[in-house]
């Protein structure tokens, strides 16, 4: 059989109907349990959802606080992390002596389990906002280096050898021969490193944090309302959805439109 | 003033030694040629003299010698082509007169000149794969070597036009190299090469990536567009029947030592066609005594 061809539209319909038939199969499983304590309908989430965007939190904070510092915590920790983990990432791989060095050190850091990193943070910086951050950027930095540095690795020699020969500046590679190359990893990176920043995010607010979507969701896990927690995170996943997608996917297109790109 | 690329690639200049050339010969990198070159036989262009370049591999530690004791010299404006079967340290020569690569022993100079400002001759340089930068259109590669040799902006379209005429690629100036065939890939390569006026072309097996008709086609472009910019070129190849047909000289190289083992000089006038008879007939010589050599030793 020859492959179907799809078509973007087709992909979308494909997208929305999947959504679709989750959302119907949590209301017929929330209709068969007939316990909305335990198991609410998805219209009665949304409606939680629409009351909660209104209502101020046990702080008296508005809700759109709370979604606005987990933003900015995520905007920070993640921005950081990128920073200096494409530095180190780079360092490593331009420089010997770094490679070495860091290489050994690198997998400590990978293997040791996220939610102890942020236990061991807490207890440190305690229940602050630096703690968070801390444990944030400690977890995902190693991650980006490992990307950007087997970035630099695959890195191809012809051209630069190419941009050499015909006396090419510095800034000139760097930006025409050496970031084309890397920008896949980069992005790769960017990727893995935003879904890990906000996971990590969610667990430092909800164990040490005080406001944000993290911290709502606990505050409701606490007092066992299933349907406050559920719209919470619900919220929380949908955010992170529309970032993804809106905003990176849509920058990744444009970054490598010349893959796809035909003549005008 | 000369520039002699000295060991391990560092520059070292040697005008205290030299009488300074003339004012008329000096060029603004970019600026076309007024008239016929000055001194077009009288002086050299490339000059590599006892060149020796080893290679030491870092895992045995074991070292082996890529060139040794190679000697040419090209005058300007000549077309020469060195001949050798692969892995006899060709492209590693080409390299080192680029300033890709360092050597051990020897000197490669490079004439004529040096402009004010201190920066060495035009060198092109046509890698046996296009090497474009895939993400960049046809006209921003071309931008990347004008920028990188310090072209005047104001001249960019005028040589990006004119040279991807030449090559017969007219109107893909904003195409992506990968919407390109391979030889037109080539091609692009080609007047990248050429757009920077360069006052020395070194080519590296530039066509042996095409097909046998493609090739042919752009073996007769090259003499065409040659005939117009005249630079000094260093050709490598393997194929005897191409260096025949396209160069004034041609050095045979043999592998294991890799050194020069005959300079042969052709005289057949030009336009030439690759079925002329003299230029079979010498090929067919020069074939026997290629293979004389390079056979015998293995």
């Amino acid at each position: 059989m020859p492959p179907r061809q799809f078509l973007p539209r087709h992909v979308v319909a494909l997208r929305v109907s999947s959504i679709l038939v989750l959302l119907l199969l949590w209301w017929m499983a929330s209709e068969a349990m007939r316990d909305t304590q335990i198991l609410p309908g998805p219209v009665a989430i949304g409606r939680t959802i629409i009351a909660d965007l209104r209502t101020p939190g046990p702080y008296g904070e508005s809700p759109y606080f709370d979604i606005g510092i987990t933003l900015a915590r995520i905007f920070i920790a993640f921005t950081t992390s990128m920073l200096l983990g494409t530095a180190i990432g780079l360092a490593m791989g331009l420089n010997w002596l770094c490679e070495r060095s860091l290489l050994a050190i690198i997998p400590l850091t990978l293997t040791t389990p996220t939610i102890l990193m942020v236990f061991l943070v807490i207890m440190w910086f305690g229940y602050s906002e630096i703690g968070g951050l801390v444990a944030v950027i400690a977890v995902v930095t190693p991650y980006v280096a490992v990307n950007i540095f087997e970035g630099t690795k695959a890195m191809d020699k012809s051209l630069i050898d190419m941009a050499t020969a015909f006396k090419a500046k510095r800034y000139q590679s760097l930006r025409k021969v050496y970031l084309p190359q890397l920008t896949p990893y980069l992005f790769s990176a960017f990727r893995y490193a935003f879904g890990l920043t906000w996971k990590i995010v969610a667990l430092a607010e909800t164990f040490g944090l005080k406001y944000g979507i993290g911290y709502m969701f606990f505050f409701w896990f606490q007092q066992f309302n299933i349907a406050q927690t559920l719209a919470w995170i619900i919220m929380f996943v949908a955010l992170m959805l529309i970032l993804e997608h809106a905003v990176f996917a849509r920058l990744e297109d444009r970054v490598f439109a010349w893959r796809t790109a035909h003549a005008r | 003033m000369t520039r002699i690329w000295s060991r391990k690639g560092q520059v070292r200049r040697q005008s205290a030694y030299l009488p300074p050339t003339p004012q008329t010969n000096r060029r603004l990198p970019g600026f076309p040629r007024q008239g016929p070159k000055p001194g077009r036989t009288a002086s050299s262009a490339i000059t590599v003299d006892g060149l020796i370049k080893r290679y030491s591999e870092p895992a045995s530690q074991a070292e082996f010698i890529v060139l040794s004791d190679i000697s040419l010299t090209i005058g300007e404006g000549e077309f020469a082509s060195i001949v050798g079967p692969s892995g006899c340290g060709k492209s590693t020569l080409l390299n080192i007169i680029a300033g890709i690569e360092s050597y051990e022993g020897g000197v490669v100079a490079i004439h004529p000149n040096a402009v004010v400002g201190g920066a060495g001759p035009n060198i092109g340089y046509v890698f046996q794969t296009p090497r474009l930068l895939d993400w960049l259109t046809v006209e921003k590669n071309i931008h990347f070597v004008l920028e990188a040799q310090n072209v005047p902006r104001s001249r960019w379209p005028e040589l990006v036009a004119t040279n991807l005429a030449m090559v017969g690629l007219a109107g893909q100036e904003r195409n992506y190299p990968r919407n390109l065939s391979g030889g037109m890939q080539q091609r692009v390569a080609i007047a990248r090469a050429l757009a920077i006026e360069p006052d020395i072309l070194l080519m590296d097996e530039p066509f042996s990536h095409l097909d046998a008709i493609t090739a042919r086609k752009l073996r007769f472009d090259l003499v065409d567009v040659l005939q117009r910019a005249g630079p000094t070129i260093l050709f490598v190849t393997h194929d005897l029947a191409e260096a025949v047909f396209l160069s004034d000289k041609i050095y045979m190289m043999s592998t294991k030592p890799a050194r020069i083992f005959k300079r042969v000089r052709i005289d057949i006038p030009r336009p030439r066609q690759p079925e002329d008879e003299h230029i079979v007939e010498l090929e067919k010589t020069l074939m026997r005594e290629f293979f004389s050599v390079v056979e015998a030793k293995d």
